[in-house]
């Protein structure tokens, strides 16, 4: 080998360098600080949502692009604020939040924006006009359900309601636009009312509570934000048959869902009551990609396109007409219209099963059960 | 302090180590707060700012104002629950209540609301635990659900208007680039302590805090100081209210709720004893900045979600520890007993190296042989009368709420179905009773039941996932895991002398990350069918297993309590620990024993959740923190440590279950649900008062 071929060797090699040293630096420039505030992580809800986020962080459309960080602020308003403040001071250029508070953190959130920058709410609202708000409208989500849940009982008879957690604003409209519709039928009476706090758990407790001094044969239907599924598991511990499980409109929990299957549906993993019973349902939730959609839409704020304030989610509502099977939870499948996923893959009857939108094919079931986004 | 000023340049120096020993806990956790702050400043990118430490002051302003009152209310022997409820209320009534057409606000006038109703709230408070001599802890308590319902009434919804002047005048500069006004707010807080202290009063009010008999004797007002105390107190939460009313610009009902233990773990940060005596405001504040700069520590470190309660949790207890050096701390105490032992124990002088001899006096018989058969002995009810006057009102008030529940709703009484529920909803309470009353009988909190509970649960589930045959390898192993938990706490309090409160929280927070990181947020598994048949099913048709199962559990637990050595010992602690030590029980190792028995009581109410629900959720334990004290004090416990008896717990918690049960039976809103909550457990607890000081 020649010194001239040496030589040439070494310029190439600089070349080299010099190059992957500028699209480096470019790349870099390119990187969007984005932070992402959540609330308590403590419960499945948040969990999941958050997995999504990071999932379409990680999706290769936008991995070049986002710089994410996530952050916790728990319960407390006060130190989402403080937290907020200090995303803004370390150089946010957008910031994805679950707002604890609609209200609390207006101050707050105007100051970003006064400073350039974008933020983001997911699932719950910001009142501060200068945000971007991502959510469903929950008035419509109360008025939906009362109304199926009336028309399957004739407009007629006993309803015990479950609401969510109180001194929110999601619950009252949801809890106000369902109470407005019964309100017009005086035949249905709500006979038991108690706080949910948005938990399998505590559904159960309560419902525990209101029949002791009651029996289920006097209830003929339920309306619940969250609880469908372990009403119905009670009911058939009560010695009820499948057939004679009350209707009952509520959460899109997965649990719930593969119980809406006909009864003796195959499906793998099932058991009682994680299993097909052909329960009478309407299904609905609050979505848990509208953070995954947040940051997408925070990184099109950021590169200049023209972002609505507010973008309302369409209610995702599956009934027993639409209850479909997915097989693997690919987004092309949720895509062909399939909504509920097979217990061997989702182990949890609470995980939430509304993850499919047509404006997030980054994200699929992988994405909301271990943030894995889709190819 | 005054004494330092006046003493002559000789002992000049003696008088300034005094001032600095006397304010330890404030100077050293002014010290940790300056470190965090030197910390935040090295490892972010850019100086910190005026604009940085303007943002910070407000940011913790609310917490160190509202961490002054709780101070104040802890110096004097007592203890607040119903702060966060209060700033609530404040941020509620003040939202509602203006006018958004009206072209300004008076922020004296909006100030002196806020504090005006903190102090109401205060003064009811107050009445009945000066006045009346009911427990802080329950009256408190009670107070907050009162307020969480009435706030409810007053503001049902996020909403409101909160002029923007207040914003501009609470959050601005007093000083434009020099000294923002929330640190201005706080000194004016703090210099009227100060005055307060040299005042008869002060030295009246860390006189009830220290020994409220020797203060009553030497002729202060105990009364009088302790209601004062709670209306100052209530001053400082409403204030906080005003403040975050102002940061925040509208209301939300749910605001202050979550302040409440942060709250505490800001006082015991900041040097403050909780039982009284000792400590004081200022280290309060400190405190509380500390654990909000937290925050800004974990963001420019960039500290992954599911690790941020772990290291905020590990951060609090090396902020205790560091609060806790010294030549006289319990670490160091331990230490010198462990060299001393090690030096006996090599020059062959411990007593189990000597020859064992009984030394005893020979008594002739043992009392109860030689009993007159002419003098009987006394009736039961007298033999336990102590017992009876504190267990028997649970039981009382209990009868009511059945009979109450009965004409109300009917089926109840002659219902069987009624009171299977009763006892199958009352089964978790009454096991985490067993441990968090024996916690409290020895004088100690444990706040890191929820997330005990929940770890417990998902690793049950997880291992579990339907089989009953996985349930006989993985009870054990979720057990043990409890016993190690229990451990932590204990070995944190007794051998590194941090306090319950602070250690049992940050375990708390700790648990919620290894439980976020086990089940990566989405707990996987379900109950075998064999627990859910303990929680779920009726044999006859009519019995629950688990309620059997309870009867065994009530029992041993009262053996346990009542006639073991461990029990004896763990009353014996709670009475005066000195004195416990001295006559010969191994006060650390009972009280290690003590936290591991709260741990695995949790542990099985997290298996029973489990088996209740089907399956593990996580947060599915925090809403039992709050109730499990509240059961054992409505039973008749001194949360002071010392009294109580485990059926009068029992009595505590069947009490609350039926009450719970009538009012979800009604159709009452909510918030009435929580008002006539409050109020029971406030009627119920009235007839625990405590005896007239002498």
């Amino acid at each position: 080998m020649g010194i001239g071929s040496k030589v040439r060797r070494l310029a190439l090699l600089a070349g080299m360098a010099a190059c992957a040293f500028g699209l480096s630096a470019a790349q870099a420039a390119e990187k969007h600080k984005i932070f992402l505030s959540m609330s308590y992580i403590g419960n499945d809800w948040q969990a999941e949502a958050a997995n999504m986020v990071k999932a379409m962080a990680a999706h290769k459309s936008l991995a070049d692009k986002v710089d994410l960080q996530v952050q916790v602020a728990g319960p407390n308003a006060q130190r989402q604020i403080q937290q907020i403040n200090a995303m803004v001071q370390s150089g946010a250029e957008a910031i994805v939040v679950y707002p604890i508070s609609p209200t609390a953190l207006n101050q707050v959130v105007k100051n970003a924006c006064d400073k350039g920058v974008k933020v983001f709410a997911y699932d719950a609202e910001i009142t501060e006009p200068c945000a971007y708000n991502v959510h469903i409208d929950q008035l419509e989500a109360g008025r939906v359900t009362a109304e199926w849940l009336v028309k399957k009982l004739n407009g007629k008879g006993n309803i015990i309601a479950i609401t969510g957690v109180p001194g929110t604003s999601v619950d009252d409209q949801r809890t106000k636009a369902a109470k407005e519709v019964f309100a017009k039928y005086p035949d249905i009476k709500i006979v038991g009312e108690a706080v949910g706090m948005w938990s399998q758990a505590v559904a159960r407790t309560e419902l525990s509570k209101i029949l002791a001094t009651r029996n289920w044969d006097d209830i003929n239907g339920l309306w619940m934000q969250v609880g469908c599924f372990t009403a119905n598991s009670m009911q058939l511990e009560a010695g009820k048959k499948t057939s004679e499980l009350l209707p009952c409109a509520g959460e899109g929990s997965n649990g719930g869902r593969i119980q809406m299957l006909p009864e003796g549906t195959e499906v793998e993993g099932a058991a009682a009551p994680y299993a097909p019973a052909g329960a009478q349902r309407i299904s609905y939730a609050s979505p848990p990609y509208s953070g995954a959609l947040a940051l997408k839409l925070a990184v099109e704020a950021i590169e200049g396109k023209d972002v609505p304030k507010t973008t309302i989610l369409p209610l995702p509502l599956v009934t027993n007409e639409t209850i479909k099977l997915c097989d693997e939870g690919t987004w092309a499948e949720m895509k062909a219209g399939c909504n509920a996923f097979k217990p061997s893959l989702v182990s949890n009857p609470g995980w939430f099963a509304s993850i499919f939108s047509d404006q997030t094919p980054e994200v699929g079931l992988n994405a909301a059960l271990v943030g894995q986004p889709e190819n | 302090m005054s004494s330092a000023a006046a003493s002559s340049p000789a002992t000049g120096g003696v008088g300034l180590r005094r001032a600095l020993m006397r304010n330890r806990g404030a100077l050293i956790a002014a010290a940790v707060l300056a470190i965090l702050l030197f910390v935040v400043d090295w490892i972010s990118a850019g100086p910190l700012t005026y604009f940085d430490v303007s943002f910070l002051s407000s940011g913790g302003a609310t917490s160190a104002l509202a961490a002054i009152g709780q101070t104040i209310v802890i110096l004097s022997g007592g203890f607040d629950l119903s702060a966060g409820a209060v700033i609530s209320l404040v941020n509620a009534v003040l939202a509602s209540s203006m006018d958004p057409m009206a072209p300004g606000a008076s922020i004296i006038l909006w100030t002196a609301v806020g504090i005006g109703v903190g102090m109401a709230v205060g003064a009811f408070n107050g009445f009945f635990i000066a006045v009346l001599r009911m427990q802080p802890i329950v009256v408190t308590l009670s107070t907050m659900f009162i307020l969480q319902g009435v706030t409810l009434l007053v503001m049902d919804k996020p909403g409101g208007f909160v002029s923007p002047d207040l914003g501009t005048f609470y959050l601005g500069d007093a000083i434009a680039g020099w000294l923002p006004m929330p640190l201005v707010v706080i000194g004016v807080v703090l210099l009227a302590w100060f005055w307060l202290k040299g005042t008869r009063f002060g030295t009246a009010l860390y006189a009830v805090g220290s020994d409220p008999d020797s203060a009553a004797s030497v002729g202060i007002n105990v009364v009088l100081v302790r209601f004062a105390v709670y209306v100052i107190a209530g001053g400082c939460y409403g204030l906080a209210g005003v403040f975050i009313s102002a940061q925040t610009g509208s209301g939300d009902p749910l605001v202050g709720n979550p302040l409440l233990l942060s709250m505490f773990a800001a006082v015991v940060v900041g040097g403050t004893r909780l039982g009284g005596g000792q400590g004081g405001p200022v280290g309060s504040v400190f405190g509380a900045y500390i654990l909000m700069i937290v925050v800004n520590i974990l963001l420019v470190l960039n500290v992954s979600a599911y690790y941020s309660t772990i290291a905020e949790g590990t951060i609090l207890v090396l902020a205790a520890l560091a609060g806790s050096i010294s030549h006289a701390s319990v670490l160091a105490v331990q230490l010198r007993a462990a060299r001393a032992r090690l030096a006996a124990w090599r020059a062959g002088i411990l007593p189990s190296q000597l020859e064992r001899v009984d030394r005893r006096l020979k008594i002739a018989e043992p009392a109860h042989a030689q009993r007159n058969p002419a003098s009987p002995r006394p009736a039961f009810h007298l033999r336990n009368a102590e017992t009876l006057r504190y267990a028997l009102p649970a039981y009382v008030c209990l009868l009511l709420i059945v009979v109450v529940t009965q004409v109300w709703l009917g089926r109840a009484i002659l219902n069987p179905g009624y009171w299977n529920s009763l006892l199958v909803l009352s089964s978790f309470l009454a096991v985490l009773a067993l441990g968090q009353g024996t916690v409290i009988l020895t004088g100690g909190l444990d706040l890191s039941v929820p997330w005990t509970i929940g770890i417990s649960g998902i690793i049950l589930a997880g291992m579990v996932n339907g089989s009953d045959a996985a349930l006989v390898y993985a009870l054990p192993v979720v057990l043990v895991m409890a016993c190690a938990i229990g451990f932590a706490n204990g070995f944190g309090i007794v051998y590194l002398g941090i306090s319950p409160i602070v250690m049992t929280l940050a375990t708390n927070g700790i648990l919620q990350g290894c439980a976020l990181l086990y089940s990566q947020g989405t707990p996987a598994g379900f109950s075998s069918p064999m627990l859910r048949w303990v929680m779920t099913a009726k044999l006859a048709g009519l019995l629950t297993p688990i309620v059997l199962l309870m009867v065994v559990f009530v029992v041993a637990a009262v053996l346990l309590l009542g006639r073991t050595p461990f029990g004896r010992r763990v009353y014996g602690i709670g009475n005066g620990l000195r004195a416990a030590r001295l006559s010969g029980i191994g006060v650390e190792r009972t009280l290690i024993l003590v936290y591991m028995l709260s741990a695995v009581c949790a542990a099985v109410v997290g298996v029973m959740l489990t088996g209740f629900s089907g399956q593990a959720s996580l947060g599915m334990g925090d809403d039992y923190l709050l109730p499990s004290i509240a059961v054992v004090v409505v039973g008749g416990a001194l949360i002071t440590g010392g009294r109580g008896h485990y059926l009068g717990m029992l009595g505590g918690v069947l009490l609350l279950t039926a009450l719970q049960m009538l009012l979800a039976g009604t159709t009452l809103p909510y918030a009435t649900r929580a008002i006539l909550y409050g109020l029971v457990v406030l009627g119920a607890v009235m007839a625990l008062r405590e005896r007239r000081l002498q």
